[in-house]
C-alpha cells in the first residue's frame, strides 16, 4: 500500500545545480508510473528522493499521509533495481538476493523459501551459488529484480533497468516487469528514456524536462495529445514533422492551415478550438506515420513534395521528403516504391494533426 | 605465416637480430633485478647472519656471510639480560668485548621496550582503523557542505615534517601531563598516521561504485551498516595497507619517541637499540642480535597480511 505524493517538491544539489523544480506529482496506489525524459532531466533525482537517496530541498514529499522528507532510505518500504545493478560482489547470488530480508530479521526458514521462490520465477535458481563476477549481464539483471522482488516492498522502484541489454532480451525482459507487476500488486515508479518502453509499460507517464513536468498522462494521452512541441518530438519513430503557417478562420467551425501552396482543412473540432486564432503564426505537427499515400485525398488533406531519401526499415519505408527546404519524415507501406527525385502526394489524416503555438509550443487544440 | 619469408632475403637475419635484442632485454632486466635484489637484501643478510656470530668473527676481515661457528650467545645474553645487576667499572673491565661476553648496560631494557613497542603499533593499527574508516567513508560517499576541503585539510597536515611538530606536541604533552607514558606515542604516533590512513581509504572507497552504497541503504542498511556489511569486505586490500603502513609506522618511529619517553616505562624498540651504540663500548653481537629481533614482529604482521592485499574484489558489482 503505497501512494506517492510530491507537493511543491524542489531539489538543488550541493554545487547549487537545480535538478527538480517545482515537482507535483500524485503517484497511484499500484499504479506503473514511468518517468520519461532526454538525459540529464532529473529522473534518476526524483527517483532518488523517493528511495531517500537524496534529500527534497524543499515542498513536501508524502507516501500515504506521512511525511517522509527526512525518513532514511533503510524506515521507508522501497525497493530499487539500479541501471548498473549494483550487486555485492562479495556475496553470492543467493546472499545478494537474500541481503534486504536479513537486514529486516525476517526468519529464515522465509527468507529461504522466498529466495528459491523469486529465483525460480526468475529462473536463475541454478545460479544461487555464483558470484556477480560469474553471470552475464542479462543474469545480473535478473538476480537484480529478484533481490527488489522479494522484499515484496510496498514501493518498487527501477533507474533504467534494461538499458544495459541487448535490444532482444530487453524486449522480452519488458514483457517480465509488466507481469511483475500484475503479480506484485506494488507501486511501480520506473526511469527511463526509451519511449518504446514507455508506452509498453506505463499506466500513465511523466515526460520531464530539465527539472520541470512537462506533462502528465495515459500512454495515449501523451502520444496523441501532447501538451507542447517537447513532449510531441519526444515520442514518435521516425519523430514528429512540424511545418510552420498560419491559420485562416472562416467561420466558427472551418479553418484551414496554410503554407504556401499547401492548405490543410482542419477538423471541425480543432477549428472551433482555434476560432479566434485567424492569421496566428502556428506550427502544425504531422506524426510521421499519420499519412497514407494510397488514399485518394480529396482537396484540403494532401502534402506534396519531392522524394529526398528512402529508408527501408522492414515492415515499412521512411520517406524523407522535401518540403520548402525542410526535410519532413513519413513512414509509408513498402508496397509502392520510390526513386530519389520523384514527386509525391500524401494524404494527411486530418484527424491526427497537432497545433502548437509558433512561440512558446504549447498546444492550441488539446 | 607462409614460407616465404623463410626464404625471404635478410628474413633470417632479421629474426636472428631479433632474437638477439630480445635475449639483450631479457640480461639487462635480470642484471638489474639482481642488483637490485643484492642492493635490498645485503643488509639484511648481515644482520641476521652476524647475530649468530661471535664478536671476534663480525669484526674479523674479510667478513664471514656465513658463520663459521653459529653461536646463539647474542640471544642469550639478550634474554638473560633481564635481572638487575649492577654494572660498575669493575665487572665491565672483566669482561672481554672480543668474546662477545660484553653486554650494554641498557640491555635489559630490551624486552620491555619491544613490548612497550608492541603495545603502541597495535593501538596505534586499531585506533587508525577505528577513526580513519569512519572519516574515509563519510568523505568518499556523503556529499556535504566542505567536504573537498576537508580532504585537501587532511592532506596538507601531512606536508609539514615531523621535525617542525615536535615542540608543539611536547607542549601538548607535557600539559597533559603525558610525559614518558606509552599514551604520549600513541597519541601523536595517530596525528601522523590517521591523515594517510584516511587518504589511502578515500582514494579506494571513492573507486567503489556510489550506487552499491545506495543498494545497500535502500536494502535496509544504515550508512554505519552500509559501511559494514558491504563496504569494508570490500575494502580488504585498502584496510590491510592501512594495518601494515601504521604498523610499520610507529614501528620505526623514532624522533617523537626520543622526546617523550625518558625511561623503561615507555620507551620503544628504535629509542632502546639507538642507546646500544653510544655505551662506553659497543657489542655489535649483542646489537645485532637485537635488531633481529626487532624486524621479526613487522615481518610476521607482514606475511600473515600480504596475502590479503588482492585485486578483483569488486568485480561483477556493476554491469560489465
Ligand atoms: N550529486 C550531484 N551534484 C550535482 N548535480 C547533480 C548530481 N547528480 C545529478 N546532478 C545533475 O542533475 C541533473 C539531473 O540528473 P539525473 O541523474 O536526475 O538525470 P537523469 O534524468 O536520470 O539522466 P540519465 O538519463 O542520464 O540518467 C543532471 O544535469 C546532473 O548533472
Ligand atoms: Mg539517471
Amino acid at each position: 500500500m503505497a501512494r506517492i505524493r510530491f507537493e511543491n517538491v524542489e531539489k538543488k544539489y550541493a554545487n547549487g545545480f537545480h535538478a527538480v523544480k517545482d515537482l507535483n506529482l500524485d503517484i497511484q496506489d499500484k499504479e506503473f508510473l514511468v518517468l520519461l525524459g532526454p538525459s540529464g532531466c532529473g529522473k534518476s533525482t526524483t527517483l532518488n528522493m523517493i528511495a531517500g537517496l537524496e534529500e527534497v530541498s524543499d515542498g513536501r514529499l508524502m507516501f500515504d499521509d506521512m511525511l517522509v522528507n527526512y525518513t532514511p532510505p533503510h524506515k521507508r518500504d522501497v525497493a530499487m533495481v539500479f541501471q548498473s545493478y549494483a550487486l555485492y560482489p562479495h556475496k553470492t547470488v543467493y546472499d545478494n538476493i537474500a541481503f534486504g530480508l536479513q537486514m529486516r530479521k525476517a526468519p529464515r526458514d522465509e527468507i529461504d523459501r522466498r529466495v528459491r521462490d523469486a529465483a525460480q520465477k526468475l529462473e536463475i535458481a541454478h545460479l544461487l551459488d555464483r558470484r556477480p563476477s560469474q553471470l552475464s549481464g542479462g543474469q545480473r539483471q535478473r538476480v537484480a529484480l529478484g533481490r527488489a522482488m522479494v522484499r515484496e516492498p510496498s514501493v518498487f522502484l527501477m533507474d533504467e533497468p534494461l538499458s544495459n541489454l541487448d535490444a532482444a532480451l530487453r524486449i522480452s525482459m519488458r514483457a517480465e516487469i509488466k507481469e511483475l507487476h500484475q503479480a506484485m500488486q506494488t507501486t511501480f515508479v520506473y526511469v527511463t528514456h526509451d519511449q518504446a518502453e514507455a508506452l509498453t509499460l506505463a499506466d500513465r507517464i511523466v515526460v520531464m524536462r530539465d527539472g520541470v513536468v512537462q506533462q502528465v498522462g495515459s500512454p495515449d494521452d501523451i502520444y496523441e495529445r501532447p501538451q507542447n512541441t517537447f513532449v510531441a518530438s519526444f515520442l514518435g519513430n521516425p519523430p514528429i514533422n512540424y511545418i510552420d503557417g498560419t491559420i485562416e478562420v472562416t467561420d466558427s467551425s472551418t479553418a484551414r492551415f496554410v503554407r504556401g501552396d499547401l492548405a490543410l482543412t482542419l477538423t471541425e473540432a480543432t477549428a472551433r478550438k482555434l476560432a479566434d486564432c485567424n492569421g496566428r503564426e502556428v506550427r502544425l505537427g504531422i506524426r510521421a506515420e499519420d499519412v497514407d499515400e494510397t488514399a485518394q485525398g480529396g482537396e484540403g488533406s494532401v502534402i506534396r513534395g519531392k522524394v529526398n531519401s528512402v529508408l527501408p526499415v522492414g515492415s515499412d519505408q521512411f520517406l524523407g521528403f522535401d518540403f520548402y527546404g525542410e526535410e519532413l519524415f513519413f513512414r509509408v507501406g513498402k508496397d509502392l516504391s520510390h526513386r530519389l527525385g520523384d514527386d509525391v502526394a500524401l494524404s494527411v489524416d486530418l484527424n491526427r494533426l497537432h497545433v502548437f503555438d509558433k512561440d512558446s509550443g504549447k498546444t492550441l487544440i488539446w | 605465416m607462409s614460407d616465404k619469408t623463410l626464404t625471404q632475403p635478410g628474413g633470417i637475419d632479421y629474426r636472428r637480430r631479433q632474437r638477439l635484442a630480445r635475449l639483450a632485454q631479457t640480461l639487462v632486466i635480470l642484471a638489474g633485478a639482481i642488483v637490485l635484489t643484492i642492493y635490498v637484501l645485503a643488509p639484511v643478510t648481515w644482520l641476521v647472519s652476524s647475530s649468530f656470530q661471535t664478536e671476534a668473527e663480525i669484526v674479523s676481515v674479510p667478513p664471514h656471510w656465513i658463520p663459521d661457528e653459529p653461536t646463539l650467545q647474542n640471544f642469550e645474553a639478550i634474554f638473560s639480560a633481564t635481572e638487575e645487576e649492577e654494572i660498575t667499572y669493575e665487572t665491565r673491565s672483566g669482561q672481554d668485548p672480543a668474546s662477545g661476553g660484553f653486554i650494554p648496560s641498557t640491555a635489559k631494557n630490551l624486552l620491555p621496550a619491544m613490548w612497550n613497542s608492541f603495545l603502541v603499533a597495535t593501538l596505534v593499527v586499531i585506533l587508525n582503523l577505528l577513526v580513519g574508516v569512519p572519516a574515509a567513508y563519510a568523505l568518499a560517499k556523503i556529499r556535504f557542505w566542505g567536504r573537498d576541503a576537508s580532504v585537501y585539510f587532511i592532506l596538507i597536515t601531512r606536508v609539514i615534517p615531523d621535525i617542525a611538530l615536535v615542540v608543539p606536541f611536547f607542549l601538548v604533552i607535557k600539559n597533559l601531563g603525558m610525559l614518558d607514558t606509552i599514551g604520549s606515542l600513541v597519541l601523536t604516533y595517530l596525528a601522523v598516521t590517521v591523515p594517510f590512513s584516511v587518504f589511502i581509504l578515500v582514494q579506494y572507497f571513492e573507486g567503489l561504485p556510489d550506487e552499491l552504497d545506495k543498494a545497500a541503504r535502500v536494502d535496509g542498511c544504515s550508512r554505519f551498516q552500509a559501511l559494514v556489511r558491504v563496504f569494508l569486505p570490500l575494502s580488504l586490500p585498502s584496510l590491510v595497507a592501512v594495518v601494515l603502513f601504521t604498523f610499520l609506522t610507529s614501528w620505526n618511529e623514532f624522533l617523537l619517541a626520543l622526546m617523550f619517553t625518558q625511561t623503561e616505562a615507555s620507551q620503544t624498540l628504535p629509542i632502546v637499540l639507538a642507546a646500544f651504540t653510544s655505551d662506553f663500548t659497543i657489542s655489535f653481537s649483542f646489537i645485532n642480535a637485537a635488531g633481529v629481533l626487532a624486524i621479526v614482529p613487522p615481518v610476521i604482521v607482514a606475511v600473515i597480511f600480504e596475502r590479503y592485499i588482492v585485486s578483483g574484489l569488486t568485480a561483477g558489482a556493476v554491469k560489465g
